[in-house]
């Protein structure tokens, strides 16, 4: 107390009737207007009067926005200044409002208190901001202390904050109080109900607040439960595990909470004798305060917790990705905390997946599931291997003993199925952080490793996988652009490496090529080979065919052939079929050449590929026999014609149908230079330089093989796009064939008839000369009637194969495919087959 | 089935032509002078034995028969660095050494002189074959033993193997500065025989060559060994897609079958581009070589080795073009799109005709300067007036019986002319009837003549 300072006292007096009495109070209330006096407040005196106006109504302004608050201090100031009594008056405003500005600093400057010494300049501090006018320099404390008193006079005794205290503290453990307990309401919510006892009430305000600290208890129990829950429960995820054990950890800290605050009332007990007790122990503000952050924080894990009710593996980590993008620091961080711990299972099965192509991830988690359908391909973890192995090359050996089997359909779609299905990409369970896109690489890389593993049993595997871990390193979450440039180096590595498997290994490129030379009929020698041995049995019934027959004429093609340099194994594929055939049915309609193929390359070359290369061979096939019917006919009717046929009457018979002949010849020769140039050859091509590229993974391979094949198909077959008329341009290249054939067979039967005519001519000639060389007069006079029949016959063939080109070619010539209308054009190279219109128009004029 | 192909060389310019011939074919198979298949050339994808068969010890033999009524030319085979290559029972050299004397007559006097011996070398080689597809001839049109002989032997091959194709190539005489005189009775003979007895003769014509060879090679006297260069480049490339099968083309009937619809129409012209160091000395480098730019060449008159007059009538029956190299398949497809749309080439009216394209693989075993090279095989109305020049010069010497008293001598010519008369009208026939393909009532021209 400084001597100075005489007024206070008085001063001291008048505003807190308690300080008359008790001189503590008093001392200190006297000391701490000293020090207020002793501050710098109100040196800044310069400052004017609008400006101090000013900034008070900004003040209060903040302190309560709708403005009433302002209005009021208007009307005060006005009558202020009407008091002729008091001279400073600016002064008096000044230091009112820098004790309002200093109270507000200080509460909002109050670190996370230290529990151990709250000091006691805190404490008034403390009070301060609960004050509901700083203006007012007035402690609550007393006033309170009056209305308990007020309160005990009337009898409503109120209950001591300490017990209230304790029973929070309870209450903040999930457990019932004396005073506050939890309800299970019918709503099986759980609620907050006040002891009813009349000895005991429990004020409003205070209600609230209790209320207020209370929601930590009912959270920390849904949490606490949560954990309880999983620790025994079966079929628990890693990352639930995980989680429950980031709560578990959260949980310590809390409790460690709980147990500092506990000593803190115990220790404020002991000291109840002490004077200053209540202001130094604990109060049910106080403790709002020191649980505030907690709050937040078991908000947010209750969250989690509601959240891990209904979702489970990766979408639970979305379901906390998802507040990562929060404003808020504080939620910010702990989401990102938990995320770190709570991904750590995720990023331990995504290593294993993403560098071994092992799924291991027993509660379904991951973003990838396997099929367990497929159960005998091993796909879970390298303890289950050796058996998987001997079961898949036991499959392998049945296979080959027994090619025939009705079982080896089943088998032969695994390749494509295992690859297909064996493992699904589950967009629902990837961490958003990852991204589809990355997602989807993640996927495939796995895949295509699980695959080189397993379906093609690649040994060199431990060295790529080694390559491939050094470059990825651990996974984070923390490192999401090191995650994604290990996926990237992965998805690469495993997609060059399942190339390179496909392409070096299983010799895909062989395969590939085999099949356009045999199937597609590259192997041209070989074809014409083939064809000419088979030929004279595929005319006849196709039930007179017998496959030793066919497999003896495929060895003899294959070795008189270029084909004889072809490796072993894919000589050893290759096998001529019978297809089934029906009544009437000859064997140009039912033979097949076959190519078989066996894991993993059915994965590319699947059931439905070899569908569509068997329906490719069977038309070019067709072609081919066309074109050589053609060149024999060709040799018959210029060479064999000039030779064996000396009748000069019927050269002009000849030479038109040798003109016939030569429209049909080109035909089939543009027909099949479109179908090897523009379709087979440019398709190739694409293939091939995708396969060079060595880019994408073995989806995309199944792609562009695909692509390549549909491509092929569509183009061959002159598929129109427009529905309803896919095949139309086929069927009229169908029908167009048969009249060649026709023709061939009707021109055959023209040649003959010369040929008995012209034998006849040169033994009557020989008869005339007096040598005898046989007779067959009476056959020459039959033949001599049918020949308008012969010849018409030719004609009729000729004209309608004349007419189908034409329709045909018109049709080309509009196709919506550009390749097609190329073909029309290769057709009517020198515009022969222009429109009637367009020729009777150019005959006219 | 190899479908094999019997090579004939008839006279000095056959065999001299065959002898560069088979040296070619011979690097383009990895095949030594002594006819042992290299090391490196195992795995080439191509087929030997059509033109080659393996002797007991596994040497490839060409599957040639040398024949010449004089030693000299056949001499300088047999000392050449190839003289093991052949086989000597194919090689025959008639005894009295006299030659043929650059007439047809003697020539084809001699032919049945010699019949018994000639036909048994044919025979032996035909019945080594699986099956057999044709017999090549190469011969010259000009002199005594290519014509006489080859008129010969062509008309007993036609008889004596009728369902054998028969294709030569002729070489026909360069009407300007001939060195022959009665090179257009000989000529004329000949090409009766041609007519008749041959499904495909493709027709190389000395002027034409020499042209070549002065523009292409800017050799205004162009060797012996220089234009016989041009032709086997022009035979080694036309059967390309035979040695190198691929999806078409793999045997000789389809290609002509082609080429020739109508059978008397059978005279090919070649064109080839472009001509390298590799292939004929000092060739001219061409430094581009697209398949359009190929094409285009191909197309072009100045290179057909038939030097004919066009006019404006004058149109393809028939086009084929062998692209030879590593050719991107979109190429060959822009550039026939680009050639019918400049309206390049034009085609007879009577039926569909069209520019047709084979690729053909390359040998790995022969570098060229250069990506592409193409062969065109061409039936082309034009050749008419080759005949026309042939039946002039022909008429020319005629009309004053000149040089008649050489032909008289011989036997077959000692009861009349006829003969010579006879083949002139056949020429006739022929270059009335190209002149008639230029015409859509071709389809009724045997109407007419009937």
């Amino acid at each position: 107390m400084t001597p100075s300072f005489p007024m206070l006292d008085p001063l001291v007096y008048a505003y807190v009737p308690a300080a008359r009495t008790n001189e503590s109070i008093k001392n200190d209330l006297a000391a701490h207007c000293q020090d207020i006096l002793k501050s710098h407040i109100g040196h800044k005196t310069e400052v004017n009067h609008t400006q101090l106006m000013d900034l008070v109504k900004r003040r209060l302004l903040q302190l309560s926005p709708n403005g009433s608050s302002v209005t009021k201090f208007s009307n005060l100031i006005m009558r202020l200044e009407d008091q002729q009594v008091l001279s400073r008056k600016q002064e008096a405003i000044l230091f009112l409002f820098t004790l309002s500005s200093l109270s507000t600093q200080q509460a909002t400057s109050i670190p996370i208190p230290i529990l151990s010494q709250p000091s006691p300049t805190k404490l008034i501090a403390d009070t301060a901001p609960s004050d509901s006018s700083a203006s007012k320099l007035e402690s609550t404390q007393p006033n309170a202390a009056r209305l308990a008193k007020f309160r005990a006079q009337r009898g409503v005794p109120h209950l001591n904050e300490s017990l209230l205290v304790r029973d929070t503290l309870y209450l903040l453990q999930g457990i019932s109080g004396k005073y506050a307990r939890f309800a299970i309401s019918q709503t099986n919510e759980k609620t907050l109900i006040f002891s009813t006892d009349p000895k005991a009430v429990v004020t409003p305000p205070t209600q609230a607040l209790i209320h207020r600290l209370a929601e930590l208890g009912y959270l920390y129990s849904r949490i606490d439960s949560f954990v309880r829950e999983r620790e025994n429960a079966p079929g628990v995820g890693m990352i639930e595990q995980s989680l429950c054990h980031y709560l578990q950890t959260q949980l310590t800290e809390y409790y460690r909470l709980i147990a500092v605050l506990e000593t803190q009332l115990s220790s404020t007990r002991t000291n109840d004798a002490s004077v200053m007790g209540e202001e130094t122990g604990l109060s049910l503000r106080r403790l709002d305060v020191w649980v505030n952050e907690w709050r937040l924080r078991m908000r947010m894990m209750s969250i989690c917790v509601e959240g891990a009710k209904d979702s489970h593996g990766g979408a639970l980590v979305n379901l906390i990705h998802s507040y990562t993008d929060n404003g808020d620091p504080f939620v910010r961080k702990f989401t990102h905390e938990l995320l770190e711990e709570v991904s750590r299972p995720f990023f331990a099965t995504l290593h294993k997946w993403l560098f071994s192509g092992e799924l291991y991830d027993p509660f379904e988690e991951f973003f990838v599931t396997a099929d367990s359908s497929l159960g005998h391909i091993p796909y879970v973890h390298p303890s289950s291997l050796p058996g998987g192995i001997s079961q898949l090359s036991g499959d392998a050996i049945f296979e080959n003993s027994n090619p025939d089997s009705e079982d080896i359909s089943g088998l032969r779609e695994n390749g494509k199925k295992s690859w297909e299905t064996k493992y699904r990409f589950r967009k629902d369970m990837l961490p958003l952080f990852v991204g589809e896109a990355f997602g989807k690489k993640i996927f495939s890389t796995g895949k295509s490793l699980n695959f080189i593993r397993y379906s093609c049993l690649d040994s060199d595997w431990v060295v790529t996988r080694e390559k491939m871990s050094n470059n990825g390193g651990s996974l984070l979450y923390g490192d999401i652009a090191g995650l994604e440039r290990s996926i990237d180096t992965a998805y690469q590595l495993a997609s060059h490496r399942l190339f390179e498997v496909f392409i070096d290994k299983f010799k895909l490129l062989d395969h590939l090529s085999a099949l356009k030379n045999f199937l597609l009929l590259g192997h041209g020698d070989f074809t014409d080979q083939l064809m000419e041995t088979l030929a004279p049995s595929l005319a006849r019934p196709a039930n007179t065919l017998y496959r030793h027959n066919l497999t003896a004429n495929l060895e003899t093609a294959i070795r008189s052939s270029s084909a004889q340099k072809d490796s072993v194994d894919v000589l050893r594929r290759l096998d001529a079929r019978i297809l089934e055939y029906s009544h009437g049915e000859i064997g140009w309609d039912v033979f097949t050449l076959e190519y078989k193929v066996n894991d993993p390359i059915d994965t590319v070359l699947d059931h439905e590929a070899m569908e569509k290369y068997l329906k490719l061979f069977k038309h070019l096939w067709q072609m081919k026999r066309i074109q050589r019917a053609l060149d024999k006919g060709w040799m018959r009717v210029t060479g064999d014609a000039r030779n064996f046929i000396h009748l000069p009457e019927l050269e002009s018979e000849w030479h038109k149908v040798r003109i016939v002949m030569a429209e049909m010849i080109h035909f089939i020769r543009q027909l099949e230079a479109y179908c090897r140039l523009e379709v087979i050859e440019c398709s190739w091509k694409i293939l091939i330089d995708f396969l060079n590229k060595k880019e994408g993974d073995l989806d995309a391979l199944i792609e562009a093989h695909r692509t390549y094949l549909d491509r092929t198909i569509k183009k061959v077959h002159l598929w129109h796009s427009r529905p309803g008329k896919e095949e139309v341009l086929l069927r009229q290249l169908m029908e167009i064939f048969g009249y060649i054939l026709q023709f061939r067979e009707a021109m055959d039967n023209f040649y003959n008839y010369c040929l008995s005519r012209s034998a006849f001519k040169d033994q009557a000639m020989d008869a005339e000369r007096g040598v005898y060389t046989g007779s067959s007069k009476g056959e020459v006079v039959d033949s001599e009637d049918a020949l308008p029949g012969l010849l018409d016959r030719v004609k009729e063939y000729g004209t309608a194969f004349s007419d189908r080109v034409q329709t045909l070619v018109h049709h080309l010539q509009v196709h919506p495919d550009l390749d097609c209308r190329f073909l029309g054009i290769r057709l009517s190279f020198s515009d022969f087959y222009r429109p009637k219109k367009e020729l009777h128009a150019g005959a006219k004029s | 089935m190899p479908r094999e192909i019997i090579t004939l060389q008839l006279g000095q310019c056959g065999n001299q032509v065959g002898s560069v011939f088979w040296q070619r074919l011979c690097a383009e198979h990895g095949i030594n002078q002594q006819g042992i298949l290299e090391d490196w050339a195992t795995n080439g994808g191509d087929r030997k034995d059509v033109f080659f068969y393996q002797a007991d010890d596994e040497l490839y033999v060409p599957r040639s028969i040398l024949i010449d009524l004089e030693p000299r030319v056949i001499n300088n085979i047999l000392t050449s660095p190839y003289s093991r290559l052949y086989n000597p029972e194919n090689i025959f050299v008639s005894k009295d050494g006299g030659g043929a004397g650059n007439n047809w007559a003697q020539g084809y006097v001699a032919g049945e002189r010699i019949y018994e011996e000639v036909m048994d070398m044919i025979d032996r080689e035909a019945e080594s074959s699986d099956s057999l597809e044709a017999f090549v001839a190469v011969h010259s049109i000009a002199g005594g033993t290519g014509s006489g002989l080859g008129s010969f032997i062509l008309e007993r091959l036609n008889d004596r193997f009728p369902k054998k194709i028969i294709q030569t190539y002729s070489v026909f005489p360069n009407t300007q500065e001939g060195d022959v005189v009665v090179q257009p009775y000989n000529s004329m003979l000949t090409l009766k025989r041609l007519v008749n007895h041959a499904d495909s003769v493709v027709v190389l014509d000395n002027s034409a060559l020499a042209r070549i060879a002065a523009d292409r090679l800017h050799v205004q006297t162009p060797s012996f060994d220089q234009t016989n260069q041009l032709v086997s480049t022009v035979m080694a490339a036309s059967t390309q897609t035979l040695r190198y099968p691929s999806y078409m083309n793999n045997d000789l009937v389809g290609m002509l079958a082609s080429l020739i619809p109508t059978p008397r129409c059978h005279f090919l012209m070649a064109s080839y581009t472009p001509f390298s160091t590799g292939e004929i000395d000092k060739a001219k480098t061409i430094r581009r070589t697209t398949v359009l730019d190929v094409m285009r060449r191909l197309l072009q008159p100045k290179n057909r080795m038939a030097l004919t007059v066009s006019s404006p009538t004058s149109c393809y029956i028939s086009n084929l073009n062998i692209i030879m190299g590593d050719v991107d398949p979109g190429d060959i497809h822009q550039a026939l799109l680009r050639i019918r749309d400049r309206n390049l080439a034009t085609f007879v009216p009577w039926g569909p005709a069209s520019l047709q394209v084979a690729s053909a693989r390359k040998s790995p075993y022969v570098t060229t300067s250069h990506k592409v090279s193409g062969l065109m095989l061409a039936n082309h109305t034009s050749i008419a007036s080759l005949f026309r020049r042939m039946l002039d010069q022909y008429d020319k010497l005629k009309k004053r019986n000149a040089f008649m008293e050489m032909y008289k001598k011989e036997k077959m010519f000692e009861d009349g002319l006829e003969e010579f008369d006879n083949a002139r009208a056949t020429c006739d026939d022929l270059m009335q009837e190209y002149k008639a393909c230029e015409s859509p009532d071709y389809i009724s021209y045997h109407d007419a003549a009937a």
